[in-house]
């Protein structure tokens, strides 16, 4: 019960302008967490994520959390323990509303 | 990792690619819309514009869909273009075969009107004798087909006090959603509004019903899609958007191309073969006063506002003139919403 799904019935798209302002925020080492990237949409729910709520989303094809943290760590400076604690809760909120399925 | 979000393009579009149809229902809101369709090849790139933009779902309709020479091919280009496809209908061309092929062409979703669990409610309200055999028989070839299916039904006065019946009958149909639509008070619904419509102590009654069965009910999820449920506290958590959705995630194309913010919302802010869909999203003023909509008579100071924004602007524009007239379903007083 390990490997991480996205459910397929689920919409999602980046948003082009505000994916770029992120990045470009990244770049100057900015705080970003609070401009939404991406939006999930499904059967009327609708989510709003991050940037790393965007790629934490992007890595549920299968891998486990420990394979998404690692993956993670290259990407972001981040202490690998805070970043496994917000990993593990958006994937718990994602589960909750259906956004993912977990499998053997 | 939730946050706000501006929208760049609308999620999904309402799209009437033909007004003609089979049925004479009471409260039809597309009756006297043109009958000018896109041609073939204009539509197809139409599709491909609305994907390229970011659209992720079409929900066809009419019109009657089915009616529409190309409806298979269409539903089949913008499934291919990745757009997750749907439908609503009347149903009444819908038997196991067709149910196949609408499967194959890529529909992963349709919505049959009911509007009544009573056959001969629902065929006096739809002006066709035998409609309702067809459409209940319609959920189950669509089902079979591995088509998920809904039922929509606008809630009036030969159904407000049907919900329990509403339901065990999409129970019996192995329906996976049941819509409950507020009455739009839009074409011929407008025009038979004072036989139709509720009273807003009906509407408080129906929805506290309604909400009483959505959260009861495990198996059928029940949808309420009107703002003013934010006065009984039960908007729900996982929408982010507050009002109506109209302008906000979706918007609607009507059969010659004319964008709408709404089906029942009868404003062209563009035309999606002259324009830019992003770009009308963007910058039409009438969105933007959808978006921002200002507090208006008993809505100032009313502790629901900023849960509901006036209710279904639709209908306010309908009855008032005014986007930002309170909802004319609101059975709210004095700044109160109970």
């Amino acid at each position: 019960m390990h490997n991480i799904h996205r459910n397929p019935n689920v919409m999602w798209r980046e948003e082009v302008d505000a994916l770029a302002e992120a990045q470009a925020g990244l770049e100057c080492g900015d705080d970003i967490g609070d401009i939404g990237t991406a939006v999930l949409f499904s059967g009327g729910a609708m989510l709003s994520i991050n940037v790393l709520g965007a790629e934490i989303w992007k890595l549920c094809d299968g891998r486990g959390i420990e394979e998404i943290v690692a993956e993670l760590l290259e990407q972001f400076d981040v202490e690998e323990e805070l970043l496994r604690s917000d990993v593990q809760a958006f994937l718990d909120d994602l589960t909750k509303k259906g956004f993912i399925t977990y499998a053997e | 990792m939730q946050n706000e979000i501006v929208l760049e393009a609308p999620l999904t579009i309402n799209w009437a690619i033909n007004n003609s149809c089979n049925f004479a229902c009471r409260h039809c809101y597309s009756r006297n819309d043109t009958h000018d369709e896109l041609p073939r090849d204009v539509l197809f790139a139409c599709l491909e514009k609305v994907a390229k933009a970011g659209v992720l779902s079409v929900n066809f309709g009419g019109g009657e869909p089915l009616l529409h020479p190309h409806l298979l091919e269409i539903a089949s280009f913008a499934s291919g273009l990745g757009l997750r496809v749907s439908m609503n209908s009347n149903g009444w061309l819908v038997d196991e075969q067709m149910a196949v092929t609408l499967k194959k062409a890529g529909f992963t979703k349709v919505g049959i009107s009911i509007d009544s669990h009573l056959p001969a409610v629902h065929d006096g309200f739809r002006g066709v004798a035998g409609s309702h055999a067809r459409a209940a028989a319609a959920l189950g070839h669509l089902a079979s087909a591995g088509i998920l299916t809904s039922i929509s039904t606008v809630i009036c006065r030969i159904n407000n006090d049907a919900i329990e019946e509403l339901v065990t009958f999409a129970l019996e149909h192995r329906a996976g959603q049941l819509n409950f639509h507020n009455f739009k008070c839009s074409g011929l619904g407008l025009a038979n509004k004072d036989e139709l419509d509720l009273s807003p102590e009906e509407w408080k009654i129906f929805y506290r019903g309604a909400l009483s069965a959505k959260q009861r009910e495990k198996v059928i999820d029940i949808s309420l899609d009107d703002p003013i449920i934010a006065l009984l506290g039960a908007r729900d958590t996982a929408s982010m958007v507050k009002g109506s959705v109209c302008g906000k995630l979706s918007l609607n194309i009507k059969s010659n191309g004319d964008i709408t913010p709404c089906g029942f919302i009868p404003v062209v802010i563009g035309n999606i073969a002259r324009d830019d869909l992003r770009q009308v999203w963007r910058d039409s003023d009438v969105l933007d006063r959808m978006r921002n909509k200002k507090p208006t008579g008993k809505c100032s100071g009313c502790s629901k506002y900023e849960e509901c924004l006036g209710g279904c602007t639709a209908r306010a524009l309908a009855l008032t003139g005014d986007m930002n007239s309170p909802d004319p379903h609101c059975w709210g007083s004095d700044g109160k919403p109970l």
